[in-house]
Parts: C-alpha cells; structure tokens; sequence
C-alpha cells in the first residue's frame, strides 16, 4: 500500500481548468462514494478549493488509483480525463507526506501563510471521516498535518504581517499608539476604501468615529453606517486636534489637510501623535506634515511600501516554516516505518514461539523424570535462541523502513518464514 | 565580584547577550527560552558570587566601586527579567544585555580597593546603594530611549526594517523612558545628597573636589532638567529621549571618572 497525493494547483493549472474541478460538498460526497465503491483506494479524501483538486489516497496503484478519481471527478464535471491529465501531479510515500504538511500549513498556497486553506483541509477531512473513506494511513496524516499547520502558525511569523493596504495601515497605528483602544478616528472623505480601514479600526477598539464630508449628507449616511459623528467641513481642524488616527480618501484635486493648519492642531496636543493615512489620490495630506514631530503620515504608496515589506518578512518566515515542515516530515516518516513493519515483526515473534513451544513440549515428554530446574532450563535455552536468531531480522526491518524501503523486506520475511498472506 | 565566581556570571552573561542577539535578527523561541535561561543561571551565578563576596568582606560589597557596579548590575538583570516577563517586551534583553556585559566586565577586571576606615559608616552603605539603584534605573531609560529613537526614525522614514518588527509602539517606549526617569531620579538625587552630606562630614567639605562627584552632578542636572521638562513643558518623544541619551551619558563619565582618576571614590 502506498500513500500518493495526486492533483492541479495555482502553481501548475490555469483558473480556467481548476474552476472547471472545482467540486462542492454534497457532489464530493456522492464522488467519495463512487471512488470507493471500485475498492482501488480503500482510503480516500478529497481536498477542492479554487486554488486547488487534490485525491490524497491509499492504494497498491497509485497510478491506476489516480485515474480513476480523476475520471471520476471529470465524469462529475463533464471533463475529458485526458485534457486534465496531462497537468496532474503525483506525490507518493515521503513526497505525499510532505506535501500534505505544506499545503495545511499554506506554504504552497498562492498567498502563502493565508489562514483559510487550514479550515478547508480539515472540512476536506471531515468530510472524508463523514464518508467512511478515512483509515488508519490517512487519518494519521492529516492529524499530523493539522499538528504542523498549528506549529507552523504559532513558531513562525508567516501569517502575521498585514498583506491588505487597510491591514498595514492598522498595524502602523499599532506600532504608534499602545493599543487602539479608545482612540479617536477622523474620516475625511467618504470613500469605500477609508470606510474598510475605519471598519478595521474599530474592530480593534477605536473610539469614537467622526466623518467629515464636503457633502453634508454624505457625511451623515457615513457617520450613522459607522455609528460615529458626523462633522461640518468646516470644523475639520477642530475635529484634528481631538482625534489620533485620520483616514482621508476625497476626490479632491488639492490637498485639503494643509501642513499649516496640522502645525497649528499639534502645537495644542503636548505630543499626542497624530496619524494620517492618506488613501487618496491625488493625496490629501500635504507631505510637508511629515516635517512635523509627533506626525505620521502615510500614502497609499508609503501603506504599499509597508505591505511589499511585509510580503518579504512572510517569505524569510516560509524558509523557517519549511524547515519545520522538514523537521516534521523526518518525524512522520520514521513513526510510520515501523508501524508498517510491526505486523511483520509481530507474526515474525508468534511463528517462532509458535515453533519453540511445540519443540520444548516434545522433547520435555520424552524426558519424564527431568527436574522443574532442568525444565526451567530448557526453557531459558531456546527462549534465549530465538531472541538471538530474531534480533537481526527484526533491526533489519526496522531499518529499512525508517529508509523507506520495507516492501520487499517486509516480503522476504513472509516468504522465508512462511508467513502465509501478507495483510 | 568574587574571583573564582566570575567566570560562570560573565561568560552567562555573555552567552544570554549573543542569544539575545541572535533572537533579535532571527526570531526562534527556542532561542529566545535559551537566552532566559542563560541569564538566569548567569544571575543566579552571580548571586552566589555577591554572597560570597559579602562574606568575605564582612560588609555589604558596595564598598568600592567595581563592587558597587556588580550589584547595579545584579539589579539591572533581575528587572530586566521581570519587565519582559510582565510586559512580554522579548527584545529589551537584545538593548539591556551588552551593557550588563560591558559592566561586569569592567567591575571584574577592576581591582576593588577596601573602603578606607574613615568612610565606614551605614550611611555610606545607603548612599552607595541608592546611587546604584537610580544607575539601574537610568539604564533602562537609555535603553528605551534608543528603543524609540529606532523605531520612530522606521516610521518616519517609512522603510519598515527589522526594528519596525520587532520594537513596540511609541508610545509604550515613551512611556517606559519617562517612569524610568521618574523612578531613577529620587534615588539618584538622595544617593547625591547623602554623598554630600557624608563629605561634609569625612572631610569638612560637601563640594570638595572630586570627578565622581563632579560629573554624577552634571548627570543629575540633566536628569533634573528632562523630568521638569516633561513635567512642566511636555516633553515628550524624541527630546524627551536625546536628554536621556546625554543623561546617561554623563553617568558613564560618572563610573569612568571613579574607576580611572584619582579622587575619593576609587583607586
């Protein structure tokens, strides 16, 4: 039996081809049945995201096994099989461990570290479980697979840098104020983008919300939206001098937060920072207030500028994760070797005993008058030999497995042996 | 500190300053657990090497300088450790830990000179100690001043770097600059006091001339003046953390006069 993992991604298959896959659950369930029902896989789960079609499986053919849940799922989706199999790729043993630990820990996702590809593993698996297509193999690795997506969250830093222009901005606000909460928010502009930042600082305890507009109405259908304030333009600089954090996004041609007016708000605000982040363009904030102290100005190519950063911090992250993964990998493997060789070994020890046994009660009835010490003693003596003769079978097998290569050991063993049918 | 205990605190010393370091450039818990560890062995070492020392003199070991600066530097580890335990501020110890290390070293290959009989006296004690625990106090201020002065230049620049990552908000490092002057100060300006009024005493003189003096009074001067200036004008920020950096400045000056010239304090 093999463990593969068989399918498309965003790395290898256009969205054209993987919308085309794409399966949802009540379909997948009935697929997870039909694939059974062949009795090639006896252990099956299914993983269907827009990013990914993935078969992870266990089977004596791999190959075959592929084929037919892809046919499957091309028979579903009224697909010709042949035009999906030429993108398909095959992890098997080792490859499809590691595999599996990747895309659980989003090392392999399109925006790596991005959270959402963990829950969907785990209703993928759930799903499976649900089916009855889950054994022992499968249900091994994907506990272990969640186990490493966990670490791999809390060990790296590889999901928690803000990729979004309004994440960066709120993490900036951050790295300024201690904490967000009960800090005042200016909206200047009624724009959707200042309305996500506003929403995304709320949600981390800004208050209140004041919105200013130079339409008057607008500003109020904001503010009651926000449940915040609404402003009259022309009190926007008192508005300033009470607030921490202002989010502009007019469409207006000139600056409207002039370098001035922001001197003359912090002059009363003995080091209160003041935060502007500026998403419009053209820009509302006149760049001169970055001469300002206690000023913090950032545009929509400052907040890009941050996020790139970020990106980059991910990617130093996702080498640390991988070694992890490796680490896990290594773990994984070796534990499963010599599950797969303990039957071997077990049978190996009942054969042998069974053999000692039928031995000593033969001889000890030929020999009626022998002491319990002399009994004792024969005991001792082919015990002790059968240990001896075992002990390098057994590290043998052992050993080949930890190398991933127990098959044909595991076979010889049995034949050697008589061991009658390999289970 | 103790001769034959001396290699143990340092070297802990130094091997939780390069964790720290490395935890710095490279975020890895296990790291950062081998660098807490580390340190607290090395302080742990160093409290035996305190006693022993205490027991062998007779007499608190404040008695001399490079003594004195071994127990600023005992207190500096133990609230560096139980600020980053409460506050969760994993970096401090990366700022902190370079310092402990420069003073131990210096306070270990510094011969201490026995206090002379004149001095002798539990007021001396409590002038020296006191003085010692504003010093550990105006360590941290320097720290969390440099601490703001990096990432108030990422955030101006707009360059996120390693700093912008891994140092905490503004306002948290301005706030931890001016408690920590806030606390180091009494202590400081009561250290001075009873400095003064002993030397009266001694040697008939409070303002006798001596470099220690002389320089830990320009450092309480500015001290003095960054407190009243965030006080009354609302100082703040990056003035707030330049008076620090030249405060401390002046208190290096303070230990480097008693440890070299010649002068009532030292050697």
């Amino acid at each position: 039996m093999a463990l593969f993992v068989a399918g498309l991604s965003h790395k290898n298959a256009p969205v054209a081809l993987r919308e085309q896959l794409a399966v949802e659950d009540d379909k997948l369930r009935e697929l997870l049945g039909d694939i059974q029902r062949d009795g090639v896989l006896p252990e099956v789960v299914v993983l269907s995201t827009c990013n990914r079609v993935e078969v992870y499986g266990v089977a004596d053919a791999p190959a075959e096994a592929r084929a037919l849940a892809f046919r499957h799922l091309c028979r579903y989706r009224g697909l010709d099989f042949s035009a999906v199999e030429s993108v398909l790729y095959t992890h098997l043993d080792a490859e499809a461990v590691r595999h599996a630990f990747r895309v659980a820990a989003s090392l392999d996702s399109m925006m790596i570290g991005e959270p959402q590809i963990l829950g969907q593993v785990k209703d993928a698996f759930a799903l499976a479980q649900a089916c009855e297509t889950v054994g022992p193999q499968l249900h091994t690795l994907f506990s272990q697979a969640f186990g490493v997506a966990k670490r791999v969250r809390t060990e790296t830093e590889i999901a928690r840098h803000a990729v979004s222009v309004s994440f960066a901005a709120v993490e900036l606000a951050k790295k300024i104020f201690a904490g967000l909460a009960r800090r005042a928010v200016l909206l200047v502009g009624a724009g959707k983008m200042s309305e996500l930042a506003a929403k995304h600082l709320v949600e981390q305890g800004a208050f209140p919300v004041y919105v200013t507009n130079r339409t008057w109405a607008r500003a109020q259908d904001l503010a009651r939206a926000l449940s915040g304030t609404a402003v009259r333009w022309e009190d926007m600089e008192t508005a300033l001098a009470g607030v921490d954090i202002v989010v502009t996004s007019t469409g207006a041609p000139e600056p409207v937060v002039k370098t001035a007016a922001v001197a003359r708000v912090m002059h009363g605000r003995r080091g209160r920072p003041l935060f502007f982040i500026d998403i419009a363009v053209p820009r509302d904030v006149e760049p001169g207030v970055d001469g300002l102290q206690d000023v913090y100005r950032y545009d929509i190519d400052d907040l890009k500028q941050v996020v790139d950063a970020n990106l980059r911090e991910r990617a130093r992250e996702a080498q640390r994760a991988e070694t992890l993964v490796e680490r896990e990998v290594g773990k994984y493997l070796t534990r499963q070797g010599d599950v797969e060789v303990i039957p071997t070994i077990v049978s190996l020890r009942a054969r042998l005993e069974e053999i000692r046994l039928g031995e000593v009660t033969r001889t000890l009835s030929r020999l009626p008058d022998a002491t319990p010490e002399t009994r004792a003693a024969i005991d001792a003596l082919s015990t002790a030999m059968i240990n001896k003769i075992l002990h390098a079978p057994i590290s043998k097998l052992r050993e080949s497995s930890r190398a991933g290569a127990s098959r044909s050991w595991r076979e010889a063993v049995h034949e050697l042996f008589g061991l009658g049918r390999r289970s | 500190m103790h001769p034959s205990l001396i290699n143990p605190a340092v070297v802990g010393y130094i091997c939780a300053m390069g964790l720290a370091l490395a935890y710095l450039v490279q975020r890895h818990e296990l790291v950062h657990r081998l660098a807490v560890l580390a340190t607290l062995a090395a302080w742990a070492a160093h409290t035996v090497a305190l006693i022993v020392r205490a027991v062998e003199l007779g007499a608190p070991p404040l008695g001399s300088l490079p003594d004195a600066i071994s127990v600023a530097v005992w207190v500096i580890v133990l609230v560096e450790v139980m600020i980053e335990q409460r506050s969760g501020l994993r970096v401090l110890s990366a700022f902190v830990l370079p310092i402990v290390v420069l003073l131990s070293l210096k306070a270990t290959t510094s011969r201490p000179a026995n206090l002379a009989p004149v001095l002798a006296s539990a007021w001396i004690w409590i002038h020296i100690a006191l003085a010692m625990v504003g010093f550990a106090a105006f360590v941290f201020n320097f720290v969390g001043a440099i601490m703001y002065l990096l990432q108030e230049r990422q955030l101006k620049i707009k360059r996120p770097g390693a700093f912008y990552y891994r140092l905490p908000a503004l306002e948290t490092l301005d706030r931890l600059t001016f408690r920590t002057l806030a606390l180091g100060f009494p202590f400081l300006t009561v250290g001075l006091l009873l400095g003064a009024i002993w030397a009266r005493t001694a040697w008939g003189s409070a303002l006798a001339f001596d470099p220690l003096a002389f320089f830990s009074l320009v450092a309480w001067i500015i001290y003095a003046g960054n407190l009243a200036g965030r006080a009354a004008a609302g100082w703040h920020g990056r003035r707030a953390a330049y008076f620090a950096i030249v405060g401390f400045a002046a208190l290096v000056l303070t230990l480097g006069a008693g440890l070299f010239l010649p002068g009532r304090h030292g050697s």
